[in-house]
C-alpha cells in the first residue's frame, strides 16, 4: 500500500494563513513523525510559516497547479482576500481549514464591533499606546523610497467560502491533527471523496453523543456558573450543573477533547450537520433550562451567563445567521 | 426535489383587499419570480369558481404548488386545501399569505400596503418551494366517553350519550349528582320547580344501563389522546378502576362566590345575612324566617355580590338578577305585607321570559334603588341595641343621589359563581386552559363554542362560563351531538404537522421531553433516543426550536421552509427599495 502511494506522482499541498493565531498551521506540525509520511507523499510547494516561497511565486503557478490547499484563518483584510482568491485559482482542492476559515473563528468575534471602534480601541486608548497624533493604519503612505501599501482592515470579518467556493471544511480551533492526517491520506491514497462542500474529518453528530458524562431529563438550573465557579463532580453533564456547554449543538469529531479534560464544550467543531445557527439553537436551548416562572428571577439567571455572546458564537458569528452586530 | 411550478392566486376579497391593494400590481410583479408559472387575481377566491379556478390551472399548467394571497389561513385555508386535494394536489404543497387581516385591514396608504403584499406573497412563494407532501393520517374512536361532573349539564350530557347506546363514565366530586341545582327550590322565569325537574333527571341517568356512576370521586389525570383515552380512578371504596374512552366531556361547574370577602356586609358575622344559595334552601323549607325564628317585616336583596366589581370579579354572573326576581316574586307570595328593597347595581333581565319577568315583579309593590358598586359599596350595619335584631342599609341611590338608609331584618345577597379551587388541576388531567376568569377556554367563542383545542375534550355548562340551566343543558347536548357524531365516523384524522426525531442525531440530552407541553416526547432508554408519540403531537414546535443538536424537524415547519420564507421576503423588500 506504501510503496504505491509513494511511486504516484507526488500530491502538490500548500497551506496558507489568513486571519489565524498560527495554531491551525502548528496543528500540521503536530502530525509529529507522521510528518514524514505526509512528505513522503507530498511536495509543500507554499507554507509561510515553514517556507520562504513568496506571492509572486504563487502567482507565478498555473491554474490548478497546487492539488491541496489548507487555507486556515478568517477574511479580516485585503491581502487574505486575495490570497484567497489567488489560491482558490491555483488549487484544485481548496480546503477551509480550522474554525476561523470555516466560520470565521475566535476573529469574527470582532463582527460585534467595528472597524473605527477597533482601531480606536488598538492605536488610541489602549493602556500601552503612545500615539498622541493619534495616526492610524493607512492601505497608502508616502515615504521617500515611493508609496508603501499595507492591505486594507475591513470592516466585516468574513468566513472563507463568503469569499470564495470551498471543496471541503476541516473544522476544530485547531483541528484534531489525527483527522488531518486521516483526510490527507485519504486524498494521498486517492480513495473516492465526499461531495463538495462538506465537513470532512468529522462526525454528523454532536458532542454529546460521545461524551460520557450523565445526562438525564433533569435539566433544571437556579443560574449559570462559570467553569471555575463551580466543583465539577467529573461525572455529570455540565449543563446539569449549570455551566454551559455548547456539546449539544456541536460537531463531534474532536473526541470531545474538552470534556475529556474536564472543560465544557466551546463549540469549535461548528454546527451539527443539521444545525443552521449554533449559538440560536444553543440560546433556546439554555431558555428551557432556567427553573422559573417569574419574570424577574429569569431575569437574573439570564443575568448570569458570562459573555453570552461570546459563550453562544464564540466560533461560528460570521457564518451565523446574525453574521455582525448591528452597530 | 421535482422542479417547482407554482400557481399564484391574490384575491381582492370583494374590496376588502382589492380597495387598499393593487392587486393587479402584485400579480405582475410576482410572476417574474422565479418558478412561478401562473399568477392571477380574483374576485373571491373562496367562490367554487375561485376553487375551480386553481383546479383548472392545476390540471392544465402542471402545477405542483399553490400560493393564494387572501384573508387569515385560520378563516380559509382548509378550503384551499380542501380544493388541492380535489384536483390530485396534496393539500400540504399549499402556502397562504394573509393579505388582509394583516395588511389591507390595517394600512391606510395604498402604496405601501400593495409593497407590503408584494412582500408577503414573495415570502410565500419562497417558502413553497420546500413544502413537502404529508400524509392524513386517522385513528379509531373508542366509543365510550367521559363525563367529569354531575350537575344537571354533565347529566344532561350523559343521558344524550347514552340514549344513542353508548357507554358513558360519569364521575363527579360530591357524594351526589345535582350539582348546584341541588339547592333550588323555584326557577325562573317560569317558577317551575326545580326539585321535580332534577328528580327527574336522576331517576334517568341513575337507571341508564349505559351510564355507570362514580360519586366521591375525582379524575387525576388522563392519558392518551382522541379516541384513545384512558385513565384511572378510585371508586367510593378506594379500589383503583381503569376506563378507557375515546371523548371527554367536562362540566364541573362553578361554585357560588364567598360573600365573606366583601367586608361592607358582614356575611358571617350578622346572623340574618345569607346568601342567595342559602335562601333557597330556606324557600325549599317552605318558610322564612329570621334567626330568631320570627318572619322578617323588612327583607333587603344586594345585587352583584362578587360580580362586576374590579376587586373581585369583574365578569357578570348572568344569573343573579333573574333569581333576585324570582326571590321578590316567592317573598311576596309568602309574606303578602312585608317590605321588600332590590338594591341592584344594574337588572340585568336579559333572556326568554327574564324581562317579561322584571315587568311583572314591578307591579308587586317591591322597592328597587339603584347604587354604584364601583364609587361606594352599600354599607350594612346592626341596630346599636345588641338585642334589636334589626340592620340598616346605608347606600347612595345613583339616580337621585341621595344618601338612603333601608331598614332589613333579613338581608339575601346575590351571590355571583366563581371556579372552584381544583378548576386546574382538572384543566391539567385533560389538558385544555383556562382563561383569566378561571373558566375554561372554548376551542372558538362562536364557530366552536363547546370543543377546547385539545381534540375529543369538550366544555359545558358553568365551567364554561356563569349561565342559567337552560343554556347550560343546551351545552350539554351540543357536546353529546359533538361526541356521536365522532363516534359515529369510528375515526378521526389528527394532525399531521407533527414533530419527529431523527434518530440518527438525537443526543440524548432529554431538553425537549422537558418542553413538551402535551407530554408527546418520552425517552425510549434503550436506543438513549427521544421520540415523539405522533398522534399525542400537536405541531406546536416548540420542541423543535428547542432541540439543540437539530435532530427534531417539525413537519411543514421547518428550518428550511421558515428560513426561505424570511429570505424571500427580505429579497423582496431590497429589489423593491
Ligand atoms: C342561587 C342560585 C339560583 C339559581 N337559580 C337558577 C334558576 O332559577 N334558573 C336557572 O336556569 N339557573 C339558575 N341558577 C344557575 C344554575 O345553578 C346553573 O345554571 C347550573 O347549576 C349549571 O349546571 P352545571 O351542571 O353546569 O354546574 P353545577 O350545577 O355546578 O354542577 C357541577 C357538578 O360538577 C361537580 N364537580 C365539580 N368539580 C368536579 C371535579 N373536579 N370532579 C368531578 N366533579 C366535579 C360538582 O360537584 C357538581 O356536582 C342558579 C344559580 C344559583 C347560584
Ligand atoms: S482555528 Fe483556532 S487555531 Fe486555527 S487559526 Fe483560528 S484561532 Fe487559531
Ligand atoms: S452538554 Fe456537554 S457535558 Fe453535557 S453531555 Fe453534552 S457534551 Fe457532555
Ligand atoms: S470539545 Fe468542543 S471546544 Fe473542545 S475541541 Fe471539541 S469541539 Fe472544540
Ligand atoms: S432535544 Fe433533540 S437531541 Fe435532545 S433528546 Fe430531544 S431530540 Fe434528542
Ligand atoms: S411539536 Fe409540540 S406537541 Fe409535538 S412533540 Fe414537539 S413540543 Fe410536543
Amino acid at each position: 500500500m506504501k510503496e504505491e502511494t509513494v511511486q504516484k506522482p507526488k500530491l502538490k499541498l500548500a497551506v496558507y494563513w489568513g486571519a489565524a493565531c498560527g495554531g491551525c498551521c502548528v496543528s500540521v506540525l503536530d502530525v509529529h513523525e507522521k510528518l514524514l509520511d505526509v512528505i513522503a507523499a507530498a511536495d509543500l510547494v507554499f507554507w509561510p510559516i515553514a517556507l520562504d516561497t513568496k506571492y509572486k511565486d504563487v502567482e507565478a503557478m498555473p491554474d490548478k497547479y497546487i492539488d491541496v490547499t489548507l487555507y486556515n484563518g478568517a477574511v479580516r483584510n485585503s491581502e487574505n482576500e486575495h490570497i484567497a482568491k489567488l489560491l482558490r485559482k491555483k488549487s484544485k482542492v481548496l480546503v477551509a481549514y480550522g474554525s476561523c476559515a470555516h466560520l470565521g473563528g475566535i476573529p469574527g468575534l470582532a463582527n460585534f464591533t467595528t472597524k473605527e471602534a477597533i482601531f480606536k480601541r488598538v492605536y488610541e486608548t489602549s493602556e500601552s499606546t503612545v500615539n498622541p497624533d493619534k495616526i492610524l493604519p493607512q492601505t497608502h503612505f508616502e515615504v521617500d523610497e515611493g508609496i508603501l501599501e499595507l492591505p486594507e482592515f475591513y470592516n466585516d470579518v468574513r468566513s472563507l467560502n463568503q469569499v470564495v467556493d470551498v471543496d471541503y471544511y476541516l473544522p476544530g480551533c485547531p483541528p484534531q491533527s489525527e483527522r488531518l492526517l486521516e483526510v490527507f491520506m485519504l486524498i494521498a491514497t486517492g480513495a473516492t471523496l465526499p461531495p463538495p462542500g462538506s465537513v470532512v474529518g468529522a462526525s454528523e453528530k454532536t458532542q454529546c453523543d460521545e461524551c460520557k458524562r450523565v445526562k438525564t431529563e433533569n435539566k433544571k438550573v437556579k443560574r449559570f456558573y462559570r467553569p471555575i465557579d463551580i466543583k465539577d463532580d467529573g461525572v455529570t453533564c455540565f449543563l446539569e450543573q449549570g455551566v454551559i456547554c455548547m456539546g449539544p449543538a456541536t460537531r463531534a469529531g474532536c473526541g470531545v477533547r474538552c470534556i475529556e479534560g474536564n472543560a465544557p464544550c466551546r463549540g469549535c467543531y461548528g454546527p451539527a450537520e443539521a444545525v443552521i445557527d449554533p449559538g440560536a439553537k444553543m440560546l433556546s436551548a439554555i431558555a428551557t433550562m432556567i427553573d422559573s416562572n417569574d419574570e424577574k428571577e429569569i431575569e437574573k439567571a439570564v443575568e448570569t451567563i458570562d459573555d453570552p455572546a461570546g459563550t453562544f458564537y464564540r466560533f461560528s458569528l460570521p457564518a451565523s445567521i446574525l453574521r455582525r452586530a448591528l452597530v | 426535489m421535482e422542479e417547482p411550478r407554482i400557481g399564484v392566486y391574490i384575491c381582492w376579497c370583494g374590496t376588502n383587499i382589492a380597495k387598499m391593494v393593487d392587486v393587479e400590481q402584485v400579480t405582475e410583479q410576482v410572476s417574474k419570480l422565479p418558478h412561478v408559472v401562473v399568477s392571477k387575481n380574483y374576485k373571491y377566491m373562496c367562490s367554487d369558481p375561485g376553487q375551480e379556478l386553481i383546479a383548472c390551472d392545476i390540471q392544465e399548467h402542471k402545477l405542483n404548488r399553490i400560493v393564494v394571497a387572501a384573508c387569515s389561513p385560520r378563516i380559509h385555508e382548509l378550503t384551499f386545501r380542501r380544493a388541492l386535494e380535489k384536483a390530485g394536489l396534496n393539500a400540504y404543497l399549499f402556502e397562504m399569505a394573509n393579505i388582509r387581516e394583516q395588511d389591507s385591514w390595517v394600512h391606510d396608504n395604498r402604496e405601501e400596503a400593495t409593497r407590503k403584499a408584494i412582500e408577503l406573497v414573495a415570502a410565500s412563494i419562497s417558502r413553497v418551494k420546500y413544502h413537502e407532501p404529508l400524509d392524513k393520517r386517522s385513528v379509531t374512536i373508542n366509543p365510550a366517553t367521559l363525563v367529569i361532573g354531575g350537575g344537571v349539564a354533565g347529566m344532561s350530557a350523559a343521558l344524550e350519550v347514552a340514549n344513542a347506546g353508548r357507554e358513558v363514565y360519569l364521575v363527579e366530586k360530591s357524594d351526589r349528582l345535582g350539582g348546584l341545582v341541588n339547592h333550588l327550590d323555584l326557577t325562573y322565569p317560569y317558577l317551575y320547580d326545580a326539585g321535580s325537574m332534577l328528580e327527574t333527571l336522576l331517576r334517568r341517568t341513575l337507571n341508564h344501563p349505559h351510564i355507570k356512576v362514580f360519586c366521591d370521586t375525582t379524575v387525576e389525570k388522563v392519558d392518551g389522546f382522541i379516541g384513545n383515552f384512558t385513565t384511572t380512578i378510585l371508586t367510593e371504596n378506594q379500589q383503583p378502576v381503569t376506563l378507557t374512552f375515546g371523548n371527554i366531556i367536562v362540566s364541573t361547574g362553578l361554585k357560588p362566590f364567598d360573600a365573606s370577602r366583601v367586608g361592607e356586609y358582614g356575611y358571617g358575622r350578622l346572623p340574618d345575612v345569607l346568601t342567595s344559595v342559602e335562601f333557597e334552601d330556606m324557600l325549599r323549607s317552605g318558610q322564612i324566617l329570621t334567626r330568631s325564628g320570627k318572619p322578617p317585616q323588612n327583607i333587603a336583596i344586594i345585587h352583584c355580590v362578587g360580580s362586576r366589581n374590579t376587586e373581585f370579579h369583574e365578569y357578570c354572573s348572568r344569573t343573579c338578577c333573574q333569581v333576585a326576581l324570582k326571590f321578590a316574586n316567592q317573598i311576596r307570595t309568602l309574606l303578602p305585607d312585608s317590605n321588600i328593597f332590590d338594591l341592584y347595581a344594574d337588572m340585568r333581565a336579559f333572556g326568554k321570559g327574564c324581562e317579561e319577568l322584571y315587568t311583572e315583579t314591578s307591579r308587586k309593590n317591591i322597592t328597587f334603588m339603584m347604587f354604584d358598586q364601583q364609587k361606594e359599596m352599600p354599607q350594612i350595619i346592626r341596630s346599636i341595641d345588641p338585642a334589636d335584631p334589626h340592620m340598616l342599609i346605608f347606600f347612595r341611590e345613583k339616580i337621585s343621589g341621595l344618601g338612603l338608609e333601608v331598614p332589613a331584618d333579613l338581608i339575601i345577597l346575590m351571590v355571583g359563581m366563581e371556579a372552584h379551587e381544583d378548576v386546574k388541576d382538572v384543566a391539567h388531567a385533560v389538558g385544555i386552559s383556562v382563561c383569566g376568569n378561571q373558566f375554561f377556554i372554548e376551542k372558538h367563542p362562536k364557530l366552536d363554542p363547546v370543543a377546547t383545542t385539545t381534540a375529543g375534550v369538550y366544555i359545558v355548562g358553568n365551567c364554561q362560563g356563569p349561565k342559567g340551566i337552560p343554556d347550560a343543558i343546551s351545552q350539554a347536548k351540543a357536546a353529546a351531538a359533538r361526541v356521536l357524531a365522532t363516534i359515529n365516523q369510528g375515526s378521526v384524522f389528527v394532525e399531521v404537522t407533527t414533530a419527529q426525531v431523527n434518530e440518527a442525531i438525537c443526543c440524548g440530552c432529554q431538553t425537549c421531553i422537558l418542553v413538551c407541553p402535551y407530554s408527546a416526547i418520552h425517552f425510549d432508554q434503550n436506543k438513549r433516543v427521544s421520540v415523539v408519540n405522533e398522534v399525542l403531537c400537536k405541531g406546536c414546535g416548540t420542541c423543535g426550536s428547542t432541540c439543540p443538536t437539530g435532530a427534531i424537524r417539525s413537519k411543514h415547519f421547518t428550518d428550511q421552509q421558515i428560513l426561505s420564507q424570511i429570505a424571500g421576503l427580505m429579497e423582496m423588500t431590497l429589489k423593491i427599495n
